[in-house]
């Protein structure tokens, strides 16, 4: 692999690159949530409705703060910018002593998702597994996806191909992107979030018909919303209970629709068990022993 | 075709037909000018997205940002002509020459090497060897630009690649084919009509003039000239003009061929009165001799006979010559007899005596002569008389009359200056009409004609002139008497 990680995980934390739907603000009158490329939520009017509807159940101003970024959100987080953020259970593993659960999504009733491998869907596949790779070009999503770094990492190795045996890799800052760039073909194959994968092809992008799925993953701990630990927002109970019972109203069931979910669960940290033992047997992880 | 219609639709045609060729034309030499700027201007944009490119793309490739390049490439080849067509592309190549990224990866797949090896069988340098814009003119017209990409200290980070095939250079055909048809129906419909209307304009004054031209001595010039077109036209004024002069002209020759007619018809009245008074004057001169003689010697009984025979026939021969010019008068005709020769002989004695000229004659007449005495007689003396005058002083004529079954001869020789064939035909044509002071030998050839018969030179005698009238020993033709 020819991305320097390190690199990139230090240009993150510059925070160039940065897209906002809006401005980080700071008080107790409204309640800031960071979204992560786990869901598909670059529309700003459903955010607009979407904070709107949890607004007037938490009693103050809902926004919602998107970077493109895992680490920018985490980086919002725990510089106290925002009061929760969305992000991966490969970062809640590996920061998990400073964060706590907020809620977990329910994708099609299980907190559950998997990873998928993808490649271009072509006459003649070249590609049918992971030991294909060496040579390719592989498109990852983000250094701290589970699914769009971690999981290509352990199978790599499980594989038998070595990173560096790669003929590139890259990071498209986002699971759409990683569809988007294998379509294309600029990757050979991509590590995707399998939720993400399916919620596009629901939606009928484009993208999605130009590929295929070669490999899914065993399930993994859904993506969470998660909190400082410490740092709670006053509100922030009023917001779990928001989450969780966004089911029990024709409004929320639409919001969760249009998020291609079933609800939330409070979740525990054992969801995430998978992706911690996974995190173990890649270097670099950054989750210890 | 075009040649064959009217020239009052020929204008009009022809003027619409330019019209629209012109029409033709222009949207021809706007489509060539067209394809030309088209070139011109994809390369003026190429240009632009290159710098464009440069300058965004060095964060993303200091950040090995494959993604956001290929996004950059992406949306930049969509500003570029052809690259919707899969005609056009860019790429970003790594410092060694591999494809970064590019905004076709199908084409120019990731990692490929291109800077030192063949694109589309042309080698290109390598990255060591490129240090500014490399241009590549590919044979079929495609463009290959390989620009350097440097860092603000000179360090190269990588070349952008861009190729656009000849086919995005090519002409919108179908563009243009659209604007050419707009410009020729606009044509049709506007100038079309347009052009038929002033050609029509400008052929009215033509068919003015035809219409005059074709009234011309039907209808009176006076009238005509008034119906002549005035226009300020330089060209047709010239025409119209010529019309008038032309009638003009015409009317006078009128007045000058009814003049010339008048002329005519008082000449040929003189010519006929000579003709008639030479005809008559001829054997009044024998006659007078014949009365000069019955005066002198009448006590005789055969003198005296034979000078009234004599008279008697000479008046005859005048009778019929003057009969002959009343269409209403017939009058009997006898056969010629052999006797007839000396007759006409003794008639132009004393003009042979005043002369002291020779007259010997020669009658050999071997079968019944069936033609009228009256031309005979009027040809025989009409030829000895012209001969007398021809021999001149002391000459001599000889005449010869000879008749078979189907002929009748009568040939004539003088000892004066021979006459060539030449001037024999202008004797004859002045006689015709030019020169009424001798009508004798015309008068000769004229009853030739009118007998069937022939009058001429006889070449073959050399030595004299001899003159040869003959004709078919036979009645005279109906109505010649």
């Amino acid at each position: 692999m020819s991305v320097n990680r390190r690199r990139y995980l230090a240009a993150g934390l510059c925070g160039a690159a940065a897209a906002a739907v809006s401005l980080p603000s700071w008080g107790a009158d409204r309640l800031r949530i960071g979204l992560t490329p786990v869901i598909l939520a670059d529309q700003v009017a459903f955010l607009s409705r979407w904070g709107r509807y949890l607004g007037s159940r938490v009693g103050v101003d809902v926004e919602f703060v998107a970077r493109e970024s895992y680490q920018s959100i985490l980086d919002l987080l725990f510089s106290g910018q925002i009061d929760a953020a969305w992000i991966c259970g490969y970062p809640f593993v590996r920061f998990e002593s400073e964060l706590s659960l907020l809620a977990v999504p329910l994708y099609q009733g299980q907190p559950f998702y998997q990873a998928y491998l993808i490649r271009p869907k072509t006459p003649v596949a070249e590609i049918q597994g992971w030991a294909d790779l060496k040579g390719r070009v592989l498109a990852y999503s983000d250094p701290l996806s589970n699914s769009g770094w971690l999981v290509a990492q352990a199978q790599l190795g499980k594989a038998g191909v070595p990173v560096r045996d790669l003929k590139r890799g890259f990071f498209t800052h986002g699971h759409r992107n990683v569809a988007e760039a294998v379509a294309a073909r600029l990757a050979q194959a991509g590590s995707i979030d399998g939720y993400v994968w399916e919620t596009m092809r629901a939606q009928g992008m484009p993208a999605i018909a130009k590929t295929e799925v070669i490999w899914k993953s065993e399930p993994f701990g859904f993506p969470p919303l998660v909190v400082r630990k410490g740092h709670e927002h006053p509100q922030m109970e009023a917001l779990r209970q928001a989450l969780l019972h966004m089911g029990d109203d024709k409004v929320g069931r639409d919001l969760l629709a249009s998020l291609n979910l079933t609800g939330f669960t409070l979740g525990q940290a054992s969801l995430f068990d998978s992706i911690r033992r996974q995190a173990r047997q890649v270097p670099g992880s950054g989750v210890g022993g | 075709m075009l040649r064959r219609l009217p020239y009052r639709v020929q204008i009009p045609l022809g003027l619409s037909l330019a019209v629209l060729l012109a029409a033709v034309l222009v949207t021809a030499i706007t489509a060539r000018v067209q394809a030309q700027n088209a070139r011109r201007d994809t390369l003026s944009l190429l240009d632009r997205a290159v710098v464009l490119v440069i300058a965004q793309v060095r964060p993303m490739l200091a950040a090995d940002d494959t993604w956001r390049v290929f996004s950059l490439l992406r949306d930049t080849a969509q500003l570029i002509p052809g690259a919707d067509a899969d005609q056009a592309r860019l790429a970003i190549l790594s410092p060694d020459g591999a494809v970064f990224a590019a905004s076709d990866p199908v084409k120019l797949e990731t990692g490929r090497q291109v800077l030192g090896a063949p694109w589309r069988e042309q080698p290109l340098l390598s990255s060591l060897e490129i240090e500014q814009r490399e241009l590549h003119l590919i044979l079929d017209g495609s463009v290959v630009l390989i620009d350097p990409i440097r860092s603000e200290d000179g360090q190269t980070l990588g070349f952008v690649f861009t190729e656009v095939e000849s086919a995005a250079f090519a002409p919108d055909w179908a563009s243009l084919a659209r604007t050419a048809l707009i410009g020729i129906v606009l044509a049709v419909t506007v100038l079309g009509p347009l052009g038929w209307w002033v050609g029509k304009r400008m052929a009215r004054p033509v068919g003015r003039l035809v219409e005059v031209i074709e009234r011309i001595g039907r209808d009176d010039t006076g009238v005509l000239q008034g119906d002549v077109p005035k226009t300020t036209d330089p060209e047709l004024s010239r025409i119209g003009d010529a019309v008038a002069q032309l009638m003009g002209e015409l009317e006078r020759r009128k007045a000058a061929e009814e003049r010339a007619l008048s002329a005519e018809r008082l000449a040929a009245v003189g010519k006929m009165t000579a003709a008639v008074a030479h005809e008559i004057n001829n054997p009044l001169a024998g006659m007078l001799t014949a009365t000069q003689t019955l005066r002198l010697h009448g006590g005789t009984e055969s003198i005296r006979l034979r000078t009234l025979d004599l008279l008697d026939r000479g008046l005859q021969q005048i009778r019929t010559t003057v009969a002959a010019l009343l269409p209403q008068a017939r009058i009997e005709d006898r056969p010629l007899e052999p006797g007839d020769l000396e007759d006409i002989v003794t008639l132009v004695r004393g003009t042979a005596e005043k002369r002291r000229a020779e007259i010997r004659i020669q009658v050999d007449v071997e079968s019944a002569l069936r033609v009228p005495s009256a031309p005979l007689r009027q040809v025989m003396l009409n030829l000895l008389l012209n001969a007398l005058k021809a021999a001149g002083e002391q000459g001599s004529v000889c005449a010869r009359l000879q008749a078979d079954e189907s002929r009748v001869r009568f040939c004539i020789n003088n000892s004066g200056p021979v006459l060539s064939e030449d001037k024999f035909k202008s004797t004859l044509a002045a006689e015709s009409g030019k020169d009424p002071r001798g009508f004798g030998l015309w008068v000769c050839q004229e009853l030739a004609s009118h007998l069937r018969g022939r009058f001429e030179l006889d070449t073959s005698e050399t030595s004299q002139t001899c003159l040869l009238f003959e004709v078919p020993n036979r009645e005279a033709p109906e109505g010649l008497t």
